[in-house]
């Protein structure tokens, strides 16, 4: 055991997969709680402690930017260099490189955050942060971009494994987005104005915002899905031509569909009109990667009655399933008449971040984990009771999130018999109220979850350094004798 | 034509990658640029001046896009609640843009002259004060911070330098003269933006303490001035409907 | 400069455009991926990847990649 590990720690750099796992789980924990606790300041809004660093305002960028770029970033990292380097099979070529993504990547976070609640934004959804981090970002990215492909330069493997396709699409996308969204003039180093105003500033972050969900929170996690469910399952992806489709549709029509957030604004109705078309086609290779992920399974169903991993990989891509339909709905204009600006949209969010992103994260963590260090997680029952919390905290927020959403669209638009509106604003908040509690009380279910799962994984990690030493001595021992 | 080439030639990869992604966004960002259609032609909109434009920088600050929107859209409950649907001339000077993806609170695109200033610095201070149910946050600091205005010429060049028509030059101030009026191209001049600012907060004193200049002054200042810069009476319906 | 780009603005114009374009290259792809079975059996074969690197490949013992390279000679 302890010799393959050797021997497949000189073959590829795991290193640095286990720092990035290790923060994303820790980034994980902190977003999820802040978000808990800017749920919990809607719901009482004393927690607002007249704190100006921890007010609403200046909190749910820390939540956004922890769970987006914190857990899911560092979840990205770790997983695309460990699979590039094993469907390649050759070795990062500078761990010192590595290394350095990994530094500025969490550094620049932490800067960030502290910079939020210090009251410096730029005050665009995620992509609040001020110039100077953006630029060690981007240093950091093309640093990133560097790692992976020459991998995939240096491979022994002819052909580049799908699930490369989506990491290098994403690597990509995020670099041209990051770059455009946040030109701007600065007046000092913690304070910048964007170089557009008005409609095409709102349009190019829009084109942003949606992408960051895009290629971030999707095309990069579908690559994740297209190693781990195969190989978790132990069985190859459904079908590898259905994969290719899938690829090229999904990164093609995502760029088109940013405007579906700025309908009915002042932008140009045909702008909004050509992204809403695009959404609803995007059903389509959504759909497609979800079927390929599920069927991955077929004949080889009883795996979800036994495997706690595989139950969660499954759940992901059905939640997955299930935010890209209501995105496409949400798109229409009808519809995100009611839907725009409320809640619902909150709900769709999170059913996507925590049902799908969140869900393949874990299912992914609990089959790498073993592997890094070379061991057996320390309880599979707790990967059960982790898959339960998650479940049971999804399902209250995004039910919470409809009721609310849907409640407080239509009062705000109904009328009375004279034609007069029928409740005020003040009334529709009163009416939030208890969704926003049981929302509080599903997004506390999920938070335990996943406090759950680093207790699990830092028991399996002492585990692991106790054999290993246990292995040393004895070799040390043997040795000696000899 | 095999897929392999693709699949086999990494730089190839990353052209075709970067090629079908690019397709989407240029297509529906650039010509929003070059569109004459894209923003409407009216009187009335103007760039903020000093302490309308410091009081932006602090509701972009504190977050208050997160729960608020400013972008009233054209439907007859949001006429009836928050007045005439937002036109994209108003927002033109605004970098970054405030529209919002949220209501937690009101739309605020035309919640300027709603209230009076007295009451906007004290719903700002405690927000249940006047609206018992409100889950608003308190900013009480507002109104102890003094508000740092040193480099507010500096600001007003960086916008500038994007297109802002903040006037350095005499031909600037001039241009600015014939868009605008005399009063408004004085309250654009660079040079006079530290003068401007406290000028405008001792004359209307907005947070009602007379001997300081307050983060509350140029807030609110911002607060009053929104969605009151176009009159709609000019103009009817039909006009708006054809840049839409 | 990009005065020609006035013509997407027709919502006519664009949405014939983005239907041709999208749906012949989305065709082509179709075809090419199902069209034949010798490729498609190819194409297929790629799936195996995640699994070729269980045992890290001993020095000399090259046969598993070089599988996928014979894949590669035999096509069309
Ligand atoms: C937690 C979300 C939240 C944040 C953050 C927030 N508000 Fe509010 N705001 C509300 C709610 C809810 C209301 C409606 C109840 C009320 O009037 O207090 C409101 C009402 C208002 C109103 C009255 C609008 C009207 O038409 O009656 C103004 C003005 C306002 N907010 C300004 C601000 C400013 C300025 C900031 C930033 C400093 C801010 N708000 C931050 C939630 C928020
Ligand atoms: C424990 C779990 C979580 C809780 C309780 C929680 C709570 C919240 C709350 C209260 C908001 C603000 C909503 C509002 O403004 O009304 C929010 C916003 C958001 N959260 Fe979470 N969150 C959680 C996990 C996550 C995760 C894991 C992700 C992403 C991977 C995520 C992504 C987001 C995003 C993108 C927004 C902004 C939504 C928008 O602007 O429309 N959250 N969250
Ligand atoms: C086919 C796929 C999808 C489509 C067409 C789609 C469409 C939409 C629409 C119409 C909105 C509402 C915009 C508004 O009214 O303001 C929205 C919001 C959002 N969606 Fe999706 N969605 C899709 C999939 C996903 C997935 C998988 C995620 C994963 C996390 C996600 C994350 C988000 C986020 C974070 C927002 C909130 C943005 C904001 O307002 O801050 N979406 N989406």
């Amino acid at each position: 055991m302890a010799i393959s590990a050797a021997a497949s720690a000189e073959q590829y750099n795991y290193d640095i997969v286990r720092k990035f796992t290790i923060m994303s789980l820790v980034w994980g924990v902190l977003g999820m709680a802040v978000g808990l606790y800017i749920a919990c300041e809607l719901a009482w809004p004393f927690l607002n402690f007249d704190i100006p660093e921890i007010t609403f305002g200046r909190l749910r960028p820390v939540h956004t930017t922890l769970v987006i770029f914190g857990f899911g970033g560092c979840a990205l990292f770790a997983t695309s260099y460990y699979v590039v380097q094993r469907t390649c099979q050759a070795r990062l070529l500078s761990d010192a490189l590595a290394d350095f993504t990994f530094w500025g990547w969490n550094l620049g976070l932490l800067l960030g955050i502290v910079s939020y609640m210090a009251g410096m934004s730029q005050g665009r959804e995620y992509a609040e942060f001020e110039w100077p981090i953006d630029l060690a970002i981007a240093v950091v990215w093309v640093v990133y971009f560097f790692n992976f492909i020459t991998v995939i330069v240096r491979r022994s493997q002819p052909h580049i494994y799908v699930a490369n396709w989506f990491y290098l699409g994403f690597i990509l996308a995020t670099a041209i987005l990051h770059i455009f969204n946040n030109l701007a003039v600065p007046i000092s180093l913690t304070k910048s104005y964007s170089l557009f105003a008005g409609v095409q500033d709102a349009m190019t972050q829009w084109w942003y915002g949606h992408n960051a969900v895009g290629f971030f929170l999707t095309a990069a996690f579908l690559g994740m899905m297209y190693y781990f469910v195969p190989k978790q399952a132990g069985r190859p992806v459904y079908s590898y031509r259905l994969s290719i489709i899938h690829f090229w549709a999904l990164i093609f029509l995502y760029m088109w569909v940013g405007a579906h957030h700025l309908h009915w604004t002042a932008l140009p109705d045909w702008v909004s009109t050509l992204a809403a078309t695009f959404s609803v086609l995007l059903l389509l290779p959504s759909w497609g990667g979800m079927i390929n992920g599920v069927m991955t399974l077929s004949g080889a169903w009883d795996k979800l009655r036994t495997d706690p991993v595989m139950l969660f990989l499954i759940t992901s891509l059905s939640f997955y399933g299930m935010s890209t339909f209501e995105g496409p709905l949400m798109s229409l204009k009808s519809v995100n008449a009611l839907s725009h600006y409320t809640d619902w949209t909150i709900g769709h969010v999170h059913s996507g971040a925590l049902g799908w992103v969140a869900m393949v994260t874990f299912g992914s963590f609990y089959h790498l984990v073993p592997r890094l260090w070379d061991t057996k997680m320390y309880s599979q029952r707790l990967i059960y009771v982790h898959f339960w919390l998650a479940t049971i905290g999804i399902v209250l927020y995004i039910t919470a999130m409809w009721v609310a959403g849907i409640g407080q669209g239509l009062m705000l638009r109904a009328f009375d018999d004279y034609g007069n509106l029928a409740y005020s604003f003040v009334e529709s908040v009163v009416f939030l109220h208890k969704p926003y509690a049981w929302r509080a009380l599903g997004g506390a279910f999920f938070v335990s979850g996943i406090v759950l799962m680093c207790f699990n994984v830092a028991m399996t990690v002492l585990a692991a350094r106790r054999e290993q030493a246990a292995l040393e001595a004895k070799l040390a021992a043997k040795l000696a004798r000899t | 034509m095999r897929h392999e080439h693709i699949e086999v030639n990494s730089g190839l990869m990353i052209a075709l990658v970067l090629a079908v992604i690019s397709i989407g966004g240029l297509v529906e960002i650039v010509p929003l640029f070059y569109i004459n259609e894209t923003i409407e032609k009216v009187d009335g909109v103007r760039p903020y001046t000093p302490l309308e434009l410091r009081g932006r920088d602090i509701y972009v600050r504190e977050g208050c896009y997160l729960c608020h929107s400013q972008m009233v859209r054209p439907f007859r409950d949001e006429w009836l609640r928050y007045g005439h649907y937002s036109l994209a001339a108003e927002s033109k000077y605004d970098h970054p843009f405030q529209w919002g993806s949220k209501r937690t609170g009101p739309d605020l695109a035309r919640v300027g002259n709603k209230y009076s200033d007295q009451w906007q610095v004290q719903h700002l201070l405690k927000p249940t004060s006047v609206v018992p149910e409100s889950i608003m946050p308190n900013y009480p600091w507002l109104l102890h911070n003094d508000l740092s205005y040193a480099d507010v010429g500096d600001r007003m060049r960086a916008l500038r330098r994007t297109g802002v028509p903040y006037s350095l030059t005499q031909a600037e101030y001039e241009a600015n003269v014939k868009t605008f009026g005399k009063d408004v191209a004085d309250k654009l001049d660079i040079s006079q933006a530290q003068d401007n600012l406290l000028k405008q907060a001792r004359g209307r004193n907005y947070d009602g303490l007379p001997n300081r200049i307050t983060e509350m002054d140029a807030l609110v200042a911002y607060l009053q001035v929104l969605g009151t810069m176009v009159d709609f009476s000019k103009y009817d319906e039909g006009y708006f409907a054809e840049f839409r | 400069m990009f005065d020609w780009f006035q013509w997407f603005t027709r919502l006519d114009n664009s949405k014939m455009l983005s239907l041709v374009l999208f749906l012949s290259a989305f065709c082509g792809i179709l075809v090419y991926v199902f069209g034949n079975r010798r490729r498609g059996q190819r194409l297929e074969s790629y799936k195996n990847i995640p699994f070729l690197d269980d045992t890290p490949p001993p020095p000399g013992a090259e046969a598993k990649p070089s599988k996928v390279k014979d894949n590669e000679q035999h096509d069309d």
